[in-house]
């Protein structure tokens, strides 16, 4: 029997890139396929070009057996294949019944929509595939997860057989990833067939039967699930070996840089989101701060960098209130943000690389003169930037728009680490990046700590935030409720935390430290 | 299967392989390709407008009722139809060149020059038409970039025409350099000041600015009204202004009746400078950063008021620089349909444009040479004035839904980033 | 297969296109104006011979509005195509939208030779003026206005326009208060309620002539009857009056008439163009007024409202028109002002119609008697309006 799809040769380039290069791919019925690569290495593009929003400029597509040409999404749906895209396209006034009948609305006498008749096929898929979704419920109120999995019905709802998920799993919690993992063995178990793209190795293992990985728009290699070990494919990845092991020296504080003292916040809302929070960062030091997403944590990044006001208590950057600060004012006493969404707020997209890279240091000497801007000092540093953070692009003028999306995570990165900086507050600084630059952004920020930065890192991955930090902070509620060190820190006891149990009560199920423990990225 | 691991090639990246002439011919070809719908939503207007022309023509449809026993008839009537038109509108827009050839002759066997520049009366007329055109489309170009749709290029327009014409009017005895500059400033200083009102508003109050410079327009019109009848009014009984002192007169080139003028290269500087300031400046750099993505640009410590200010007191000062340069170039004077939607055309130019200073320039010369080739089409040809209007709104569309063009000639969608225009209502 | 279905759809989006653009062509170009040459059977511009007589070429420029404003600009469109009928005269229009195409329009003209251009309105003085001076040979008539235009203490020739300068300019004006007083003595006449109204557009001299030679004759009729009609809207001696401050919104009409007819006015003459549909729909509806039309005869132009319309004030844009045209056709053609009043017929009081039944014989009579007297000159408005 032939394989459910085939790509043969499958070339494309972009102006000054060779996305894809004679890619020959292979899915077989019933399995999942990780596809893996560094950023930038072509994952995304050979994925549009299946779904039909790409045109290849060379190479075959076979679909069991089956020579077909693919000119558009209504081609790739018609023949059977879905895609769930990294950022999701629900229209979020709507329901979810009323997201998945887009475009293939079925009516009754030829004009009125049938509702029901979607809501009712909606929970026949649900259950078949445990995909547990409430037809009726609005989009926009809708956790993150329970978005993906509209998405997987809509899919489904199309009658996919081959189904592709680009980078599932950057946005979902650990419990969420389970829970898809769920849903994907079940889709196999029933016939259909997945791509799955991810940076994260452990998942590969746990999910894949096979595994492609892309370099540079070529295939290195495909392997069996089975044969394969993280050190393995990060290697192939990389194309050398990648150190799994954060190594640090023990930290050496110093001086008091960010002092949060009683703080109060209010999110878009109104609601109170920080609830009384304190805590103190030192230079030299990262204090991690842990905690399940949506404790708080977005709105206290946002306050420490002037872009949402006090409501009450107090912070202090170098012995200085920040009370009343505008972002600008903070940027300008060394305070840099690796923000949490980097395309809403930490890049203008359709700008090119080097405007991006000089986004908060524009308007001060070498980069303008006056009110004239340097051009030709802004495109060296700009060039300089790239090449010493490896950033994938074929120069510095293309919109950051068209870099993959690992690569525009480190243009921010090269932004922020090249201005003189005193606390550096970092959002999910390796959200999408592969192993190789995540690699390379972990040691960025212990050699930044070690240099007498003080760090302030924010993340929902536990693994980062044990790894990196020199004190864990547990975020719950908008409130600070234990402050430990990373060094022997117990990850159940930290999960107790995460999870609302007060920690008199956690100590009583767990200690707070344990032996030494060997930290491993997270990938 | 085992694992095939190329260990040879570590850092041989497709992009550095790639050979950097073909990069660059990508991007000369890029030019041609941003200019490809638009030129292709033009030539499709005037197909259908030539489908229009042939419709309205009474010869034709006699014509065609008669198809099946003259069938020839029906095209040649047809194609007279749309020829007549087309070269009458040509003929008025740019000239004709046996009458420019003969104006020639004429002038060197005579010495007299009057044929030779009434032979190039359309051609240097279309180009007096040009000029509101490119200082107000840029004008709606500058707020686009901001993220603002300034739909009220119309009031401003009207602002800085009276403002121009009052200080052109009223003050006596200064040498031209002096009384001419004063003219222009106060011009742009009165637009600019219409525009910065809701760009404040907007930013304090967070009320959009659609609806504000909408109201500021009805207050203009009104304002103009009672101006013109009131303390603006030119001695005797008609609702005008006196004409402007020939000091403050932007100096045409020609004599009457052709009214070339200064300001249409006064246009093109002020097309040099918007590039300038947008492009190479770091307040331009800002106000495109806030256009694009004012979260990003908060985050990067942009203020995004000062922005929306900054922007808007630009816009509506280009505005009322071309209420400027009408007045002081054209019609000497401000009566009651002074501007007949210059205003609202040039959100039509800044859109055809890409909000671009050399896309506006290049969709300002089109606008205006068309709309200044119709009256001489009408009343030539016979063809309502209307048809020009219909073509201008057929490209408008075909440019705003390039899809469609591109469905048409089946071009593929080409990557280039859509210009943010603005964003969408509230927020 | 694919090709070809995209040529059928694109064949039907210009259908689309076609059906939604073609109304909205003709109700911009209406029947009177396509095609805008009108050329008489007379003239065969193909077959030149000198045995006939070159045939006069008459264009006409308007004013914002255009031709089919079913007020002056169309008035004046009317006296040339009644000349291309009767005087075998070529004539066109060029419509203007914006004040810079009044000089473009006119020069388009010249540029095709016209022998006479006529300009409508008075906000194409200045242009008229201008191109009159640089064309000698050429002869202009403009409506509504007339040089020299100069105010007092003002220098001819600088500061308006010199009448010597422009002999080849007749400028058609209209002393339309006489025929208001008409319409105000008839109003006085008719009110049950004791009060009569008027208001205007814009309070232009065009417009307050009509709000006087009204006030005129309602006072007039008060001196002869021992009445007290008051009349709202209009005060000459303070030249203050009632104005909606726009000529389009019939909205303002029918706003302006119902306070007026709160405050007691059954008889409404409003001067303000299309406004006074708005007013005259009001009535229609409350039946509480009566309306006077101006500039034509409603009871032809809008005769939707012939129930309330009681008469109209006639200013006969089209006869002055034709008049100037038949002057250059018979060489007769001069330049200054040819001002038009009862006597010369180019204005008038137009004729009753659905209420000639309800207006008194005796008030006919009267109305004639007053006729006769302005044109005589035993009556004048200001005369009237001197008195106490
Ligand atoms: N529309 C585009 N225009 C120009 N270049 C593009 C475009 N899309 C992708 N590229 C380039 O193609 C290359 C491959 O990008 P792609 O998005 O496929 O990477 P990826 O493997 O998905 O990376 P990531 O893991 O970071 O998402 C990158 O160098 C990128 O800059
Ligand atoms: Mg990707």
């Amino acid at each position: 029997m032939p394989p459910v799809l085939e790509l043969r040769g499958i070339t494309k380039s972009f102006p000054g890139v060779l996305a894809n290069d004679a890619i020959d791919l292979s899915v077989e019925k019933g399995k999942i396929l990780a596809l893996l690569g560094e950023n930038g290495a072509g994952k995304t593009t050979l994925m549009n070009i299946l779904y039909g929003l790409y045109k290849p400029d060379k190479g075959q597509i076979f679909i069991n057996g089956e020579e077909v040409t693919i000119h558009d999404p209504s081609d790739a749906i018609a023949r059977g294949i879905g895609m769930v895209h990294q950022h999701f396209m629900l229209i979020p006034v709507m329901t979810a019944t009323e997201n998945v009948m887009l475009g293939v609305e079925p009516t009754r006498s030829g004009i009125f929509l049938d509702k029901a008749k979607v809501s009712k096929r909606i929970l026949e898929i649900s259950k078949q595939y445990d995909l547990e979704v409430d037809p009726q419920a609005c989009i926009g109120d809708l956790p993150v997860g329970a978005q993906q999995r509209v998405e997987i019905i809509k899919v489904l709802y199309r009658q996919a057989d081959i189904l592709i998920l680009d980078e599932p799993t950057a946005v979902l919690t650990p419990q969420e990833v389970e829970g898809l993992f769920k849903v994907l063995r079940s889709m196999v178990a029933n016939g259909k067939s997945v791509i799955f793209i991810t940076h994260k190795l452990k998942e590969v293992l746990a999910i894949a039967d096979t595994i492609t990985v892309l370099r540079n728009g070529r295939v290195v290699g495909t392997v069996n699930a089975k044969d394969a070990s993280q050190e393995k494919l990060a290697a192939m990845m990389v194309g050398r070996e990648v150190n799994l092991v954060v190594k640090k020296k023990t930290a050496t504080p110093k001086d008091v840089v960010l002092s949060v003292k009683d703080l109060y916040v209010r999110d878009e809302r109104q609601n109170l989101t920080v609830n009384g929070a304190s805590f103190e960062v030192r230079a030299g030091e990262i204090l991690g701060i842990a905690g399940v997403q949506g404790n708080g944590q977005t709105e206290l990044v946002h306050t420490l960098t002037g872009l949402a006001p006090v409501v009450r208590g107090e912070i202090s950057i170098m012995d200085k209130p920040v009370r009343h600060s505008s972002p600008r004012n903070v940027l300008e006493r060394g305070v840099a943000h690796i923000p949490e969404d980097r395309q809403r707020h930490g890049l203008i997209l359709s700008f090119p690389v080097h405007d991006n890279l000089v986004l908060c240091t524009y308007y001060q000497p070498p980069f303008a003169k006056g009110l004239a801007l340097q051009q030709k000092v802004i495109v060296e540093t700009a060039e300089k930037l790239v090449t010493q953070f490896d950033v994938r692009t074929p120069n510095v003028f293309v919109p950051v728009s068209t870099l993959s999306g690992g690569n525009q995570q480190k243009v921010i990165v090269a932004r922020e680490f090249s201005r003189p900086i005193q606390l550096l507050i970092a959002s999910q600084p390796t959200r999408g990046l592969d192993v190789g630059s995540i690699e390379y952004i972990h040691n960025r920020i212990i050699e930044k700590r070690d240099e007498g930065t003080a760090v302030l890192l924010v993340s929902p991955e536990l693994d980062e935030i044990i790894a990196l930090s020199d004190r864990i902070a547990v975020m719950y509620k908008g409130k600070i409720v234990d402050i430990l060190p990373a060094a022997k820190v117990n990850k159940t006891y930290l999960g107790l935390l995460m999870a609302g149990v007060k920690p008199s009560e956690a100590l009583e199920a767990a200690p707070a430290t344990t032996q030494e423990i060997e930290v491993e990225r997270v990938f | 299967m085992n694992a095939k691991v190329t260990q040879t090639n570590p850092e041989g990246s497709a992009q550095k392989e790639a050979p950097k002439s073909e990069g660059e011919r990508k991007k000369g070809s890029k030019f041609l390709q941003i200019l490809l719908v638009p030129i292709l939503a033009l030539l499709t207007g005037f197909i259908i407008g030539a489908i229009v022309i042939a419709l309205s023509n009474d010869a034709v449809i006699a014509a065609y009722r008669n198809f099946f026993h003259a069938p020839g008839a029906a095209l040649a009537a047809t194609w007279k139809a749309i020829v007549t038109a087309y070269g009458a509108l040509f003929n008025g827009s740019i000239g004709s060149f046996t009458e420019i050839r003969q104006g020639i002759q004429s002038y060197y066997a005579t010495g007299d020059s009057k044929p030779f520049l009434l032979a190039i009366y359309p051609f240097t007329e279309s180009l007096a038409t040009v000029t509101p055109y490119i200082l107000a489309g840029l004008a709606v170009a500058v707020g686009f970039k901001c993220g603002l749709f300034n739909i009220g290029a119309e009031g401003q327009f009207g602002i800085g025409a009276l403002c121009s014409a009052f200080v052109g009017y009223s003050i006596h005895g200064l040498p031209w350099f002096i009384h001419l500059p004063l003219a222009l400033l106060a011009g742009a200083a009165g637009g600019a000041l219409w525009g910065a009102i809701p760009g404040y508003l907007k930013g304090l109050t967070g009320a959009h600015e659609v609806v504000i410079t909408i109201m500021m327009n009805y207050i203009s019109f009104r304002l103009s009204d009672w101006l013109l009848n009131g303390p603006m009014k030119a001695p005797g009984y008609r609702p005008l202004t006196p004409v402007v002192e020939s000091s403050a007169m932007l100096p045409r080139f020609f004599p009457d009746p052709l009214r070339f003028n200064w300001g249409f290269f006064l246009a093109l500087a002020m097309a040099v400078f918007v590039y300038w300031f947008l492009f190479k400046t770091t307040i331009g750099f800002e106000i495109r950063a806030v256009g694009a993505n004012p979260d990003g640009a908060r985050y990067a410590g942009m203020n995004i008021v000062r922005n929306f200010v900054i922007a808007m007191t630009l816009s509506g000062g280009l505005a009322g620089l071309a209420g400027a340069t009408q007045v002081l170039g054209i019609d000497h004077w401000v009566g009651q349909g002074f501007s007949a939607g210059y205003g609202f055309d040039s959100i039509a130019i800044a859109l055809l444009g890409q909000s671009h200073p050399l896309g506006v320039v290049l969709a300002a010369l089109l606008w205006g040479t068309l709309r200044s080739g119709a009256t001489r089409m009408q009343s030539l040809a016979g063809v309502p004035i209307e048809i020009i209007s219909i073509i201008q709104g057929l490209v408008i569309v075909f440019v705003a839904a390039p899809a469609f063009i591109r469905w048409i000639y089946r071009i593929r969608a080409i990557s280039v980033q859509t210009t943010v225009l603005t964003r969408g209502w509230g927020k | 297969m694919k090709r070809i279905s995209n040529i059928f759809a694109v064949l039907a989006v210009f259908v689309l296109l076609l059906t939604a653009c073609g109304p909205a062509a003709t109700t911009v170009a209406p029947a009177t104006s396509v095609p805008p040459v009108v050329v008489p059977p007379t003239a065969v511009p193909a077959v030149p011979t000198n045995t006939l007589a070159p045939t006069l070429k008459v264009g006409e420029v308007t004013d914002f509005g255009g031709v089919d404003d079913k007020s002056f600009n169309a008035l004046g469109w009317k006296g040339v195509t009644d000349a291309i009928a009767q005087l075998g005269v070529s004539g066109k229009f060029l419509e203007s939208n914006v004040q810079s195409d009044y000089a473009k329009n006119i020069q388009q003209m010249l540029s095709e030779n016209m022998d006479l251009i006529i300009t409508v309105g008075f906000n194409l003085g200045i242009d008229t003026a201008i191109a009159a001076k640089a064309n000698p040979n050429t002869k202009f008539a403009i409506v509504d206005y007339t040089f020299p235009d100069c105010w007092p203490g003002a220098v001819e020739g600088t500061d308006c326009a010199s009448a010597t300068e422009l002999p080849n300019v007749r400028g058609l004006t209209f002393q339309t208060d006489e025929a208001a007083f008409l319409a105000g003595y008839l109003a006085a006449g008719m009110t049950t309620t004791g009060k009569v109204a008027t208001f205007g557009g814009i309070a232009y001299p065009s417009v307050t002539i009509f709000m006087k030679g009204f006030e005129a004759g309602v006072k007039y009729y008060n001196q002869k009857h021992n009445t007290t009609v008051a009349i709202i809207g209009w005060d000459n001696a303070t030249t203050t009056g009632l104005f909606t401050g726009n000529f389009s919104s019939t909205d303002d009409g029918k706003s302006f008439a119902t306070s007026l007819v709160q405050e007691g006015a059954d008889i409404i003459m409003p001067v303000a163009g299309p406004v006074g549909l708005g007013s005259a729909a009001y009535c229609q509806t409350s039946a509480k007024c009566l309306i006077i039309g101006v500039d034509t005869d409603w009871f032809v132009s809008a005769n939707e409202y012939a129930s309330v319309l009681l008469s109209s004030v006639q200013k006969k844009v089209d006869v002055a028109v034709f008049k100037a045209i038949q002057d250059a056709v018979n060489g007769t053609f001069t330049g200054g002002t040819d001002n038009a009043t009862l006597a010369s017929g180019g204005l008038d009081l137009a004729p009753f119609h659905n209420f000639d039944s309800q207006v008194p014989q005796t008030l006919k009579d009267e109305i004639a008697q007053v006729k006769a007297d302005i044109i005589s000159g035993a009556v004048t408005v200001d005369g009237v309006l001197a008195t106490p």
